[in-house]
């Protein structure tokens, strides 16, 4: 098992990454069947708050559902943690739209405890029905994300949910809705206390900006995130008209992004923190024009 | 008389470089365009010539021809090597013989790891097809490899495909281009491709010019960018450790990648020393080179260096000409040390 100290507070590890590598997986008979025995065996465990699974074994070709499983067998060991991350592998690792998720409909009620939840990867990700009366955060990094998801997304109940975070994707990666499909996630779902609104990584960006500024969670959050995604000009110019009329918005995040100098500019000058960084030119191939969200593969 | 002399390209960095540090030393340095190769025989002749070898420059991006630019210059290296044997008094900051030999990664690779040197692994790929190479990639059970002309530099032809067998996607990066009525081209921009077919067919192509095929480790990351090291090492000293931080699996700085004091990137004490222990074994492998560039990743996770590559004129880092110039003042000093030599 490799591990890596993410964070320390007062000389004590809180935050913990393990891992395993290629050997452990292939010479050493590791997978996300031994993964938990593994974190359990850690005397460090018991002082963490956040939990944090990189590659559990051949992710490409093993599904993370036996390591989900053995936390809820074993929920009363896992019980203190607030803050669980699984799948933090990078390009390096594992192509994100190659990560064998699974299904998490039996982690809300075993960890009553838990505050944020970051998944990466879409590939047989289920999230189930969610209830959960503590959970603060949840972020979803994908290529692609299934409207399956979405659903469960917009169904959730999740009364203390303070930031949303999705990675829309591409079609070829698992996104199989439209811009319709998020304006309907963001009609339906209830989430109260949210203050952070993350709709990124959209190959259709533009069209999902009015989407986003018609939703109900405009009048309430103070950070929108419309990042990674193929923002244009077009996406630009609706956000300096629109986004005046929500004072309570503080923060607009739209690094990498497709406009134009000029527009970056207009939208710097907006009373939001604005970041506009990572601008990409489109690339031209035989008289078409193409865009790329950020993380897509 | 003893001279200094670089065989180069005129108004190159290189060059410009190095002739800035040896006026910095004091060296009288001598310099010679690869056009007027002919005349190092006559100086040789004439004096006694401690000699630099820069790389010529090559303007073809098709890599086809990787192999008979290669065998041209192997041709002018093999003719210094015999002016040296042959009464010319010529000596050299790296061997051309032994620029030679680090030039051609396999057998490079095998030099290193035949002295229990951690490098890479290799998967032999010589004249394979892309359904050989998955047959090989299913035997050892690696998903994901590398693909590099075998003498080729920088990152000239150099891909990266990964592939999953259960369900038969897979992922090819390169900046290599199929032609149109055959052959590759040499781009700047690493592109993906995932469809089988135009993968195969860049593969078929790739693996058709003399390629290496090695494990792809995950490397390390920073800052969610994952990193190799460029050490430039010179008479067995470390003269400069760069991190090469890139957001794709190729790190060659030209492609937009990004460079990195290694100091940044926080590594422990014990990772540098063996760092250090390895650059001064790989050296003791080729004592013919007194400067090499030695391109070294460190496993994710684990931190365990491997050494990816070596290269016996991979002395040109941007971020050391631009400020203190090192790496060109360590040469101009070595060989204003030679010139006198008592």
């Amino acid at each position: 098992m490799s591990f890596e100290v993410l964070k320390e507070e007062e000389g004590r590890v809180v935050s913990k990454l393990y891992s395993y590598t290629y050997e452990e997986y292939e010479d050493e008979d590791k997978g996300p069947g031994t993964m938990a025995e593994d974190i359990l065996a850690d005397p460090e465990l018991a002082g963490l708050k956040e939990l944090v699974i990189g590659d559990w074994g051949g992710a490409w070709e093993n599904s993370c559902q036996e390591l989900i499983d053995a936390i809820v067998e074993k929920k009363s060991c896992f019980s203190h943690i607030e803050r669980l991350f699984v799948g933090d592998m990078d390009f390096e690792q594992c192509e994100v739209s190659w990560i064998i998720q699974g299904d998490y409909s039996r982690l809300w009620s075993a960890l009553p405890g838990l505050k944020e939840l970051t998944v990466k990867g879409s590939t047989d990700l289920e999230l189930g029905q969610i209830e959960h009366p503590q959970l603060e955060s949840l972020t979803i990094i994908c290529g692609g994300l299934p409207e399956s998801v979405i659903r469960s997304i917009q169904e959730a109940k999740l009364p203390k949910l303070k930031k949303l975070l999705l990675y829309v994707g591409v079609d070829d990666y698992g996104f199989d809705g439209n811009a319709e499909t998020i304006r309907e996630l963001l009609d339906k779902a209830q989430f109260p206390e949210l203050t952070y609104l993350g709709i990124t990584d959209s190959e259709i960006q533009d069209e999902l900006i009015p989407v986003v500024l018609e939703s109900k969670f405009m009048g309430q959050i103070s950070t929108l995130d419309l990042s990674m995604g193929t923002l244009t000009d077009q996406g630009g110019a609706l956000l300096l008209e629109k986004l005046p009329a929500f004072p309570n918005v503080k923060k607009l995040d739209l690094h990498y992004n497709y406009l134009s100098k000029e527009m970056a500019e207009k939208l710097k000058g907006l009373s939001a923190e604005v970041d506009v960084s990572e601008i990409n030119k489109s690339d031209m191939y035989r008289g078409e024009v193409y865009r790329n969200a950020m993380l897509t593969e | 008389m003893r001279r200094a002399c670089l065989l180069g390209n005129p108004d190159t960095k290189r060059t410009i470089y190095l002739q800035q540090a040896a006026a910095r030393t004091g060296l009288p340095l001598l310099f010679l365009d690869w056009r007027e190769f002919q005349k190092v025989r006559e100086l040789a002749l004439e004096n006694q010539l401690f000699l630099k070898v820069d790389p010529p420059l090559w303007d073809s991006c098709r890599l086809e021809e990787l192999d008979a630019l290669t065998e041209a210059y192997n041709a002018r290296l093999e003719e210094l090597a015999h002016i040296a044997q042959s009464g010319g008094h010529l000596e050299f900051l790296n061997h051309p013989l032994e620029l030679a030999a680090v030039l051609d990664k396999r057998a490079c690779k095998a030099r290193l790891a035949g002295a229990a040197l951690p490098v890479t692994e290799l998967l032999e790929g010589a004249g394979i097809s892309a359904r050989d190479l998955l047959e090989r990639m299913r035997e050892k059970r690696i998903f994901q490899v590398f693909i590099k002309p075998v003498t080729g530099s920088g990152a000239a032809g150099v891909s990266a495909f990964r592939w999953q067998p259960s369900t038969g996607k897979m992922a090819l990066y390169t900046c290599a281009l199929a032609e149109e009525g055959g052959g590759l081209v040499n781009t700047k921009k690493l592109r993906r491709f995932s469809g089988q077919e135009e993968i195969f067919l860049l593969l078929d192509r790739l693996l058709g010019l003399d390629c290496i095929v090695e494990r792809w480790y995950a490397k390390a990351e920073y800052g969610g960018m994952s990193y190799d090291l460029r050490a430039v090492v010179q008479e067995d000293r470390v003269d400069f450790l760069l991190g090469r931080l890139s957001s794709g699996p190729v790190t060659n700085l030209h492609l937009n990648n990004r460079p990195l004091e290694v100091s940044a990137l926080g590594l422990p004490g014990r990772v540098l020393e063996e760092i250090q222990e390895l650059c001064r074994r790989c050296m003791a492998c080729c004592p013919g080179l007194s400067s090499a560039g030695i391109d070294i990743l460190l496993e994710k996770g684990t931190l365990r260096p491997r050494i990816i590559e070596m290269n016996g004129q991979g002395d040109l880092i941007y971020q050391d000409i631009f400020h203190d110039n090192i790496i060109y003042r360590r040469q101009a000093e070595l060989m204003r040390r030679w010139l006198e030599r008592p």
